[in-house]
Order: C-alpha cells, then sequence, then structure tokens
C-alpha cells in the first residue's frame, strides 16, 4: 500500500499529523482515533502514540489529543461528506471505504422502539482497518485446493479476525480466476456484501481479483449468491465471513447448483467451528472438501493447517 | 437627417434595454427549472443510487446544462484530487461563481450553493424530505414567475418604447 493512500483518508487539515503513520504504510494495521486522547497506530503489531508534530512516540504524548470535532471532520471526509450514503453500514458500526479499508465506528446508539438500532450519534471513536493486498500469498496451499482433475475444492477459511483471512480469500480468488499449474481459469463470482474483498470503487474492483471474476458489491450474502448463480452461472463463489444459518442454506443451494464454493468464517480451530450450532450440519454433510485454519503465531499470520471433509490434516 | 438618426438611436437603445430585461426574465425562468431538475435528480440520486456528493457531482455534469455542467465537473475534479480539501466549501465556492451573474434572488441561490451544509446524519429518506422542502419554495417561485412573465414582458415593452418617446420627445 502506498503512502498516499494512507493521508487520503485524512482531510488536508489532520494530513501533517498523519505523515509519519503514512510513511510506515506497508506495516500499518490500524490507527485507532478515540476522543481526547491521542491517535494511536498500529505498526508491525507494535502500538505506536502519535504526537502534535506526528512523531511516533511509546507513551501517550500531552497536548495530542483527538477534539470532537476533528473526529466529525475526519467521518465526514471519510464518507465524502454524504454520511446519508453510509446510513445503512454506520447502523451496523462500519463502513468500507475506498481501498477496502474497514472504518470500525462508535458513539451513542438511538435505538427504534422494538430495540432496533436506528443510527449512531456521536460517533467519538474510529478504528481505521488497512486492507492489505498481498498477491502471492496464496501461492504455497493452492495445490491443496485443488482436485487432481484440476477441479477446486469446497474451501473454508477459518480464522480469529485479524488474522488474514479476507488477504488470503483474495488471493485465492485471483490465483483460480487467472488460472494456476493445477488447474485452469475459472469464472469465479464474488459476494462483496462489505466491499472488502475487491474494495470496489464507482463499480470498478480496486484490488486485482483475477480475469474472470465477477464482484456484487454491497449485496447481503443470501440475496447474492442466488442472484449470482442464475445471472452469472459462475464455476466457482467466494463469500467473506459467513456468519448465520441463512448464509449456510444459501451456500448449500449454491453447492447443488453445481458451483464450487470458497468462502470465510471467524474462528479459532476446525473444533470450534463445528461447537456452533448452525455449522455443525455443514461439517457433516460434508459441504466443504477442505478447511483452511489460519492463525497468528508471533505476530505473524500463518497457515495452522489444511483438513479435509474429514478432519483429516492435508 | 441628424435628428432622424438621434431619434431612431434613442429608440432602439431603450427597446434593446426593455429587450434585455424581458430576457432577464426569461433566462430567471429557465434557471428556476433547471435548478428544479437539478434538485430532483440529486433528490433521485440520493434515495435510488445511494450516491455520494462527487458521484452525484459526475453525474449532474453529464446531465445538466451549460453554467451548472461545467461546474459540477468542476466540483467533482477537485474531489477527484484527494488533496484532502473540504468538499462543502469547494462546492459552495464553484456554485456561488457559477451563479453570481444568474437572475435568481439570494434565497434560491442559496438552495443549491449551500446544499451540502445542510445534509446532516441522517439516513438518505430524511435528506430527501429535506431537499423537497427547498423544491416547494423553487417550484412555488417558478409558477409565479411563469404566471408573471407575460404580463411582465409586456409591462417592460411598454415602458421602454413610452421611454424612447419620452426621451425623443425631450430631445426635440
Amino acid at each position: 500500500m502506498r503512502s498516499e493512500e494512507v493521508l487520503y483518508m485524512f482531510p488536508d487539515a489532520m494530513r501533517r499529523r498523519f505523515e509519519k503513520v503514512a510513511e510506515q504504510a506497508d506495516k500499518l494495521q490500524e490507527i485507532r482515533l478515540r476522543v481526547n486522547v491521542p491517535p494511536t497506530a498500529l505498526i508491525d503489531n507494535r502500538e505506536w502514540f502519535v504526537d502534535w508534530e506526528g512523531s511516533l512516540v511509546d507513551m501517550p504524548p500531552c497536548g495530542a489529543d483527538n477534539r470532537p470535532e476533528e473526529l466529525e471532520l475526519l467521518l465526514k471526509h471519510l464518507c465524502q461528506y454524504s454520511i446519508y450514503a453510509f446510513a445503512d453500514e454506520i447502523r451496523q458500526g462500519f463502513m468500507t471505504i475506498q481501498g477496502g479499508h474497514r472504518i470500525g465506528l462508535a458513539g451513542q446508539v438511538i435505538l427504534e422502539e422494538d430495540n432496533r438500532i436506528r443510527n449512531l450519534k456521536y460517533i467519538r471513536y474510529l478504528n481505521i482497518r488497512m486492507a492489505h493486498e498481498i498477491k502471492g500469498v496464496s501461492d504455497s496451499i493452492l495445490q491443496k485446493l485443488y482436485h487432481k482433475s484440476g477441479e477446486v475444492c469446497n474451501t473454508l477459511l477459518i480464522s480469529p479476525p485479524g488474522c488474514g483471512k479476507t488477504t488470503m480469500l483474495r488471493d485465492i480468488i485471483r490465483n483460480v480466476s487467472n488460472g494456476t499449474r493445477y488447474g485452469t481459469g475459472k469464472n469465479v463470482s464474488v459476494v462483496d456484501e462489505r466491499s472488502e474483498i475487491a474494495g470496489s470503487y464507482l463499480g470498478i474492483a480496486q484490488n486485482d481479483v483475477g480475469i474472470r471474476t465477477d464482484v456484487l458489491d454491497g449485496c447481503p450474502k443470501r440475496e447474492g449468491m442466488m442472484m449470482l448463480i442464475r445471472a452469472m452461472a459462475p464455476q466457482v463463489l467466494a463469500v467473506d465471513e459467513l456468519g448465520s444459518e441463512e448464509d449456510l442454506q444459501a451456500l448449500s443451494l449454491a453447492s447443488g447448483c453445481g458451483c464450487k464454493l470458497i468462502a470465510t468464517i471467524h474462528g479459532a480451530s476446525l473444533q470450534e467451528i463445528g461447537n456452533k450450532k448452525y455449522m455443525r450440519h455443514v461439517i457433516e454433510d460434508r459441504l466443504f472438501e477442505r478447511y483452511l485454519v489460519l492463525k497468528k503465531q508471533n505476530g505473524c499470520c500463518v497457515v495452522e493447517g489444511i483438513y479435509d471433509k474429514e478432519g483429516v490434516r492435508c | 437627417m441628424l435628428k432622424l438618426a438621434g431619434i431612431l438611436c434613442i429608440l432602439a437603445g431603450c427597446m434593446g434595454w426593455g429587450a434585455g430585461k424581458i430576457g432577464e426574465e426569461r433566462r430567471r425562468v429557465w434557471h428556476l427549472r433547471e435548478v428544479i431538475r437539478i434538485m430532483k435528480r440529486i433528490q433521485s440520486e440520493m434515495v435510488y443510487g445511494k450516491h455520494t456528493l462527487p458521484e452525484i457531482c459526475l453525474i449532474l455534469a453529464e446531465y445538466s446544462a451549460v453554467p451548472y455542467q461545467t461546474c459540477f465537473m468542476e466540483i467533482y475534479e477537485q474531489t477527484k484530487q484527494r488533496d484532502g480539501s473540504c468538499l462543502t466549501k469547494s462546492w459552495q465556492r464553484q456554485m456561488g461563481q457559477c451563479m453570481r451573474d444568474i437572475p435568481l434572488v439570494g434565497e434560491e441561490k442559496e438552495i443549491l450553493v449551500n446544499l451540502p451544509c445542510n445534509l446532516g446524519m441522517s439516513e438518505e429518506t430524511q435528506q430527501a424530505d429535506g431537499i423537497a422542502q427547498s423544491m416547494d419554495l423553487l417550484e412555488r417561485r417558478c409558477r409565479q414567475a411563469e404566471d408573471e412573465y407575460a404580463g411582465k414582458s409586456k409591462m417592460i415593452f411598454s415602458v421602454s418604447l413610452l421611454t424612447g418617446i419620452f426621451l425623443t420627445i425631450l430631445v426635440l
């Protein structure tokens, strides 16, 4: 990632302060801004405070606190001065901006009468999580994701948050779409509900997702999967972050339509996933032929193991 | 001969002034209609397209008439540079310049010039309601201007002609 891309996130009044953070763009993982405390940056798994001059320091500096109006300006800038356009995402507590970077939001919740969240106001806590496109990250494991016939295995990526699930998924999609030595290029359709995989902007994927990939951006997974199967006739269907029984039902339906599936889910291990009520029957039915488990080791994201449909390490 | 030429010049001058005033009224009606059309487009792009303001500027740069077309393109180009400048300020600056010589009154111009400042935190349907209120005012003004146009034109024509005759008499 280029340093300019980090600076673009900030309005001109705040850019000077984040210049040094932006210089570390390649290793930058997240920037946290909280009201009345100095901003912090997580660079190469180490937390730094950003002082008023923009220097990175170990201890919280004095007089470098974020003011509420700064956070409001930043939020407006991130939303391109069109907060209405991000209302649905803000309601869910996060939004995705150009480049696929995810902004986590917290503030005061406004509730509906039935206790559903209507909106967030006084947004005073922002967590900017940088999306990193790492090409080639899946190269070493690709062989195990293909059958000998060249068909792609139904694959589920399992990892806790922040271990590179989406980065791995994006690279697998790119490889499957472009074709590898293990199989020819396939038509891949991606349901990019949170715009994190392709990072589409004005309908154009900002990340490299391959030459045979169609992206349905901002669409709920369940509707998106069926829509793509009907419209785009994909050979492989990819989705990020399965999180409900409905997602799994749609995935089962898609599998029945002859599509190969690549999906991700939050979890620490295959056993933990098996304990989730809605996942149990998916594992028992052997919908997925490969389980790719990622974990963090000494601050680095690594592949913990690849398991077949029986749960045996490949 | 010189007197005749002078009389003709005076009459032509007065009639020209009158024609200019009538043209201004016609331009006022045209601009009111165009601003209403732009506001309607903004409203629908917000609600149905969920487009952000820069995206709306790009759409309007294609579909609106000059001088608004150029103005929206300039705002879009400014945001594309990603220099961190405030969209609200550049919108106000560009739109203010664009509407400086347009025959609309202050309140009517402000609706479009200050549009981004009046967008709040609420979702797109609430924003659309806000825009609808501004459009009501513009539509009322437009209807009024259209109704008055024929009468005003006749009056201006008569006044300019009479002024010319009066000046001619004075000169003679």
